[in-house]
């Protein structure tokens, strides 16, 4: 069972720690009115065999005990050999393994690419990109993602790759901290998270320019930038997919096994940790692509989410629709121009 | 050196939880937390009610030890899991992976929050020197290092629960058996000792479970 993570595929083994209860309930000897009954025939015909008493302890239902608690009347739980073959394998070997690809990625991109620059000249014209609500919303998750992140992969990768180095006390000592700081600031991120979601989701909605973006990955790779809205699909992927589905999956399961005291049983916290440990890789590795392009990746990207202005040159060149609309009146967004502009582009 | 495994005859166990408060008292378990407890099958059921005393079964191939964010488990020479509270951050993960339960949390705060993880030693102590104080507080009686057995095994008044070297427990029963004629399940033994390492026997012949 411990190889069960390397010999079957990881796709089969989360379908089928899925589909668990359902194949348990096809695949079960009987139901416990039937086990009682073939053991009570067993006695008379043939005693001391209690071949229905061991199917109905290995079937892990609840059974009595007069020790209060959770789940302690149940005598054997086998759901626990998956999880252990799931985390141990698949996901600390994939996650683990995806990260430091996109890692490479991301620094090979940036070696052969280099930062995308304006092409014209800036103009000395601001234009207010982020208001004071989005960027306390960007910031407050971006903050708290990065500690999230931070402690849990000392808390999953921890015990193979620091543990070694820096030895068991002093890995003790981080990974409580991690522990305690992953428990304590969760609550913060699944906040400024759904701040996040209420302040972007408007410019996130998917326009038909989106389309063409997609198709050519937005020029990223070469050729001339496409034109987008405030937001480019790229953008709009990473909230959909990053932000609002992954941040959302994060935040309940983490609640499941955050808070213990409600008596959701082991197979409840074991799915919830599996889901926890595969999006959070996930969402990393799209973080990582996130952070990269709004720091070094884009000159201005990071001024802009600092400041909240930008350039009506960058505002061009890099979300020419969204410009237009300014331009036309068609957006009201407030603009800054003379000593107060001067002052923000030097942030 | 002889290797430390848990026998419960279900044919014996009556169910007295004798055990459960003998291991309490005899290592001062936290509040809250029950190293051993008893389960019954089928309970109040004429002809089909069968009682099992349930602890840490120190597995050779332990789930806890696998999942362990720190590593804070470890075999003894005799094949006991035993854990460093020192090292134990209360992440639960040796809750969840365990099959028979064992691993237990005391309560320390608000919402649940996990305090140092808390479970059966076989009565063998934790890392700490043999007999001291600290190594009490922490985990209890050290009853191996005073060549005794566990205080649950030897005060059950069935004798359904055996602790001790498996092969002289496994022979114990297996003379049990062949008197009764039938029955030879040892419960949980395919579980914790199922695969084999280290020259370990497997599991005697109609282990079960």
């Amino acid at each position: 069972m411990s190889n069960l993570g390397r010999i079957v595929g990881p796709i089969a083994v989360i379908a089928a720690l899925a589909l668990a209860g359902a194949a348990q309930a096809q695949t079960a000897p009987g139901t416990q009115q039937q086990l009682i009954q073939q053991q009570q025939q067993r006695r008379v015909e043939q005693p001391l065999n209690n071949a229905p008493v061991w199917k109905e302890v290995r079937s892990g239902r609840p059974q009595f005990t007069s020790i209060p608690g959770r789940e302690t009347n149940v005598l054997i739980q086998s759901s626990g050999q998956t999880w252990r073959a799931l985390r141990d394998g698949p996901i600390t070997q994939y996650g683990g393994w995806l990260l430091v690809i996109v890692v490479l990625a991301i620094a090979g991109f940036y070696f052969v690419r280099g930062q995308i620059k304006l092409h014209g000249a800036p103009t000395g014209r601001m234009i207010e990109r982020f208001g004071g609500f989005d960027r306390v919303a960007h910031w407050s998750t971006a903050i708290t993602f990065c500690v999230m992140a931070v402690t849990g992969l000392i808390i999953l990768f921890g015990k193979l790759v620091l543990l070694p180095v820096i030895g068991y006390t002093l890995f003790a000592w981080l990974a409580a901290l991690s522990k305690n700081l992953h428990n304590f600031v969760g609550p913060l991120f699944i906040l400024s998270l759904l701040a996040t979601i209420v302040a972007f989701v408007r410019d996130n909605l998917p326009q038909a320019a989106d389309l063409k973006w997609i198709a050519t990955a937005g020029g990223m790779f070469g050729g001339r930038e496409v034109p987008s809205g405030r937001f480019n699909a790229g953008e709009k992927g990473w909230f959909w997919i990053g932000v609002v589905i992954l941040g959302i999956a994060m935040s309940v399961t983490g609640l499941i096994m955050l808070f213990p005291n409600f008596d959701q049983t082991r197979a409840t916290m074991q799915l919830a940790n599996i889901v926890h440990g595969i999006g959070a890789a996930l969402f990393v590795a799209l973080g990582l692509g996130h952070i990269y392009m709004g720091t070094l990746g884009v000159q201005g990207a990071y001024q802009a989410m600092r400041t909240g202005y930008v350039d009506e040159t960058w505002a061009k060149e890099h979300h020419q629709l969204w410009h237009d609309d300014i331009k036309s009146g068609k957006i009201q967004a407030k603009t800054e121009e003379g000593a107060l502009a001067q002052m923000q582009r030097q942030h | 050196m002889a290797r430390m495994k848990f026998l419960c005859d279900a044919e014996r166990c009556i169910a007295c939880n004798g055990c459960t408060t003998a291991c309490k008292n005899e290592n001062e378990v936290p509040w809250g937390v029950n190293r051993r407890r008893v389960v019954t099958v089928n309970d109040g059921v004429p002809g089909a009610e069968k009682s099992i005393s349930v602890a840490c079964m120190h597995c050779s191939d332990a789930p806890c030890m696998a999942v362990c964010p720190v590593d804070c488990f470890y075999h003894t020479e005799e094949g006991v899991v035993l854990h460093d509270k020192d090292l134990c951050i209360g992440c639960g993960y040796c809750f969840y992976a365990c099959p028979f339960g064992a691993p237990q949390f005391p309560q320390a705060g608000a919402f649940g929050l996990r305090g140092k993880m808390d479970k059966c030693t076989f009565c063998a102590g934790g890392p700490e020197p043999d007999g001291s104080e600290a190594e009490f507080e922490k985990y209890g009686r050290n009853r191996l290092a005073e060549g005794k057995l566990p205080l649950c095994a030897e005060m059950c008044a069935t004798k359904a629960l055996l602790a001790g070297d498996g092969d002289v427990i496994a022979n114990i029963y297996r003379e049990r058996v062949t008197v009764r004629g039938k029955g030879s399940e040892v419960w949980g033994w395919a579980t914790a000792y199922g695969q084999p390492k280290g020259g370990q026997k497997p599991a005697p012949q109609g282990a079960k479970s």
